[in-house]
């Protein structure tokens, strides 16, 4: 790691501003019946990179809803044909084991069937991701200049399949390999401007971050042996303990293994980069967030509530035999919906926005004067834009 | 007096960070970006736009230009932070906030929309009824029928509203009325399904088939009939979408169906909702057909079973009066009216009625055991 001058990311998002954006454009989406959510996705994504900093100067998202829109048309011809045939063809030979399953050899009939629909669509989910995360980065600007990625979706998604089936039938053990090598994979064809990027380390880097999920794991086992053992309260305790300890690995996986990940890429030669996110931290805002959500959902939950038991309570003093109108119950599921949207908003600003502030602040880049270097690269088409993501509805809000 | 200013300039060639001058032109048409050293370059302030940026102390600048790129937008860009200057080019520049798209965008759009709707329509039309006829025909008979009984134990759970209640009515004398009402219907009909029949105990006037021969009647349909012969003609429907397959059909279109609106709408927002509701839509759009072919088995498996066909006549000119507490019988059936009609139309030859009195009386009173 070049230490010569580091130069630390900063995030000048607010919570309020974004809340706004993310509930107004997702009521659009809702009158719209959709079809408002592909310039939503563009206005919130062009509010975080716009607010995301390096050494003073502002990220740019040029991506259009327009353009989300139309490759969203011709992707969602081609999942429609591939899709209805995998649904019918699993349809007719798994009928009655999905609906009821009566006997053993059934339920794995129907475990069958339930997982080869997933299979079917798991290479188109990996397809997806890597043509979403292209289309990101050809949409990304900084200092005027176009990152890019090259065009490998295929290859990555062969990649992606085998990899995962060496994970699955590790045990989850082959994990990092897989992350790691997915990870290098993109990261190997990604450019800022005419300047490649590199993915050093090695995958066995990852396992220091799995650490955590190990002693969780153990913890479990301890606690089975000693309930075969028969002592009971110790088996209760390294229960609990152990299946906190456990999901908290997790998620310190997920943030260690970013940090590892990213410190290990170089630009060019001689630029670098050092994450050192804080998992505490990170741990600590999902739980205020969550909190903060709850209650602002309960109070206006609860408001909603009353207002809806008001309206029955005048209904049914109309008398005995009035049957609900129409207009109340299309009244009562929209504001269901609006409700979700709602959420999903505050979800946005007090959950995402707060742990993604976080990360990008604890980044830094090394010797960001040889940015200045950095020559322009040729515009990218990618001419469905993100739509097989956006039809298989991967990604999120962002 | 014209305000001049520090600007940070990009030139959209490398990512180098230059301090420049920037100062409106002379005439005031234009904004002069003059580096330290070379040439100044001139944007014309009718081309200039904005780049949204949520922070309120600077203004960053690009300019309308013809690229390659997803919009018409020269790669170069300015950076802002002189608040006079600012606001001078808020007031001069007219088309700051304008977004521009390319001349046959509109075009573009709209054939993109058609190709689409049509080639989803294509698939949902006359690709998946077809793919999906053929699946149902090749089906097992023994599939079909575990397929219907896992379809009846779903609707029986979804009328008991979640309760694990068994709804099927069982007063013995009933079930004997029951049991010779269904003797009377397929006795000698060499019908392709052994016909199964249940009354559930629920107030909805309805009946429906299931895949491979069960048919269910609600208790709400006994009470609204006013002789045996409407139930049987109801009956007769019915077993006429079950030896059409009807109801497996309809299962594998909207298995397919199903997907694909899910697709269309996004999952996001409560889509799936909507999706539910489409797909309602669809399948009685695509039963209509279906509807009026099991009315026309029913009239000649009434004429073969020497039941009056004025039954159904009249529970289809009931219905109609009472149209507005029926939605769920009628939601997916073509007009009362003409059906009632045709039954009307239908009833030639001798016949006697499909139970005795006394057997109906017992039928009507399934439930009460």
């Amino acid at each position: 790691m070049n230490s010569l001058s580091m130069t630390k990311a900063t995030y000048h998002g607010e919570g309020m501003p974004l809340f706004k954006l993310a509930f107004g454009t997702g009521l659009l989406a809702l009158i719209t019946l959709g079809i408002y959510r592909f310039w939503a996705k563009t206005r919130i994504r062009r509010y975080i990179w716009s607010s995301t900093r390096l050494d003073g100067d502002a990220f740019e998202y040029t991506g259009t809803g327009l353009e989300k829109f139309l490759g969203f048309l011709v992707s969602v011809v081609v999942l429609a044909v591939y899709l209805a045939i995998v649904q019918l063809i699993l349809f007719a030979f798994g009928l009655q084991f999905i609906v009821n399953p009566r006997t053993n050899a059934e339920v794995i009939a129907q475990l069958i069937v339930v997982y080869s629909t997933f299979f079917a669509v798991l290479p188109l989910l990996f397809f997806a991701s890597y043509r979403a995360v292209r289309y990101r980065l050809a949409r990304t600007r900084f200092r005027g200049i176009r990152f890019g990625m090259e065009n490998a979706a295929w290859a990555f998604t062969w990649r992606a399949v085998v990899l995962l089936l060496a994970t699955i039938f590790s045990l989850g053990l082959l994990a990092p390999l897989m992350r790691f090598r997915l990870e290098k994979f993109r990261t190997d064809r990604t450019f800022y401007g005419d300047t490649r990027m590199t993915q050093g380390g090695t995958w066995t880097g990852l396992y220091g971050a799995m650490k955590h999920i190990f002693i969780g794991l153990g913890m479990l086992i301890a606690a089975g042996l000693s309930g075969v053992a028969q002592i009971a309260p110790l088996a209760i305790v390294l229960g609990l303990v152990g299946y906190v300890w456990l999901i908290v690995g997790m998620i310190y996986y997920q943030v260690q293994g970013f940090a590892y990940l990213t410190s290990h890429k170089t630009l060019g030669r001689d630029i670098g980069f050092l994450a050192e996110p804080e998992t505490g931290t990170i741990i600590w805002r999902y739980i205020v967030g969550s909190f903060q959500i709850g209650l602002i959902v309960a109070v206006v939950g609860g408001l909603l509530a009353a207002l809806a038991a008001g309206m029955v309570q005048g209904l049914v003093s109309q008398g005995p035999g009035a049957t609900p109108p129409v207009g109340l119950l299309v009244l009562f599921a929209v504001a269901y919906l609006a409700l979700l949207v709602f959420v999903a908003a505050l979800a946005l600003a007090l959950l995402t926005q707060p742990i993604l502030a976080h990360m990008i602040s604890h980044i830094s880049v090394s010797n960001v004067a040889a940015l200045s270097l950095i020559r322009q690269r040729v515009a990218d088409k990618g001419a469905d834009a993100e739509g097989f993501a956006d039809a298989l509805d991967i990604g999120g809000a962002i | 007096m014209t305000p001049a200013a520090v600007g940070l300039w990009f030139d959209g060639q490398t990512a180098a960070r230059l301090e420049v001058g920037v100062q409106p032109s002379r005439d005031l048409r234009g904004l002069v970006i003059q580096p330290v050293q070379g040439s100044a370059v001139v944007w014309p302030l009718d081309r200039l736009r904005a780049v949204e940026d949520p922070a309120s102390d600077r203004l960053t600048l690009t300019l309308l230009a013809e690229t390659q790129d997803e919009s018409p937008r020269d790669p170069a860009r300015l950076v802002i932070s002189d608040a006079a200057l600012i606001a001078w080019l808020r007031g001069a520049a007219p088309k700051l906030m304008h977004r521009d798209t390319r001349p046959g965008t509109t075009r573009k759009v709209i054939l993109r929309i058609a190709g689409a709707a049509l080639a989803i329509a294509i698939i949902l039309f006359v690709f998946l009824p077809r793919i999906s006829d053929a699946l149902a025909e090749n089906l097992p008979l023994e599939r079909e029928v575990a397929f219907g009984d896992a379809v009846v134990g779903q609707m029986e759970r979804l009328l008991a509203a979640g309760a694990d209640i068994d709804l099927t009515c069982t007063s013995g004398e009933g079930t004997r009325a029951l049991e010779t009402l269904r003797l009377r219907l397929t006795d000698g009909q060499n019908l392709r399904y052994p016909l199964r029949l249940r009354v559930f105990d629920h107030p909805m006037v309805n009946a429906f088939a299931a895949p491979g021969g069960p048919v269910i009647i609600l208790r709400g349909l006994l009470d609204e009939a006013d002789s045996p012969d409407e139930v049987a003609g109801v009956l007769a429907h019915e077993i006429g979408h079950v030896e059409a397959r009807d109801a497996t059909r309809l299962a594998f279109r909207s298995a397919g169906s199903a997907g694909i609106l899910s697709l269309l709408l996004g999952d996001a927002s409560g889509g799936f909702v909507i999706a539910l509701l489409g797909d309602h839509l669809l399948s009685a759009a695509y039963t209509r057909e279906a509807e009026a072919k099991a009315d026309a088995f029913a009239h000649a498996l009434l004429a073969r079973a020497g039941i009056s066909s004025q039954g159904m006549a009249a529970f289809f000119d009931r219905i109609d009066k009472i149209d507005g507490d029926l939605p769920s019988y009628l939601s997916t059936h073509p007009a009362s009216q003409e059906r009632a009609a045709l039954a009307r139309a239908a009833g030639t030859g001798t016949t006697t009625p499909a139970l005795s009195a006394q057997d109906w009386q017992a039928l009507q009173s399934i439930c009460a055991g």
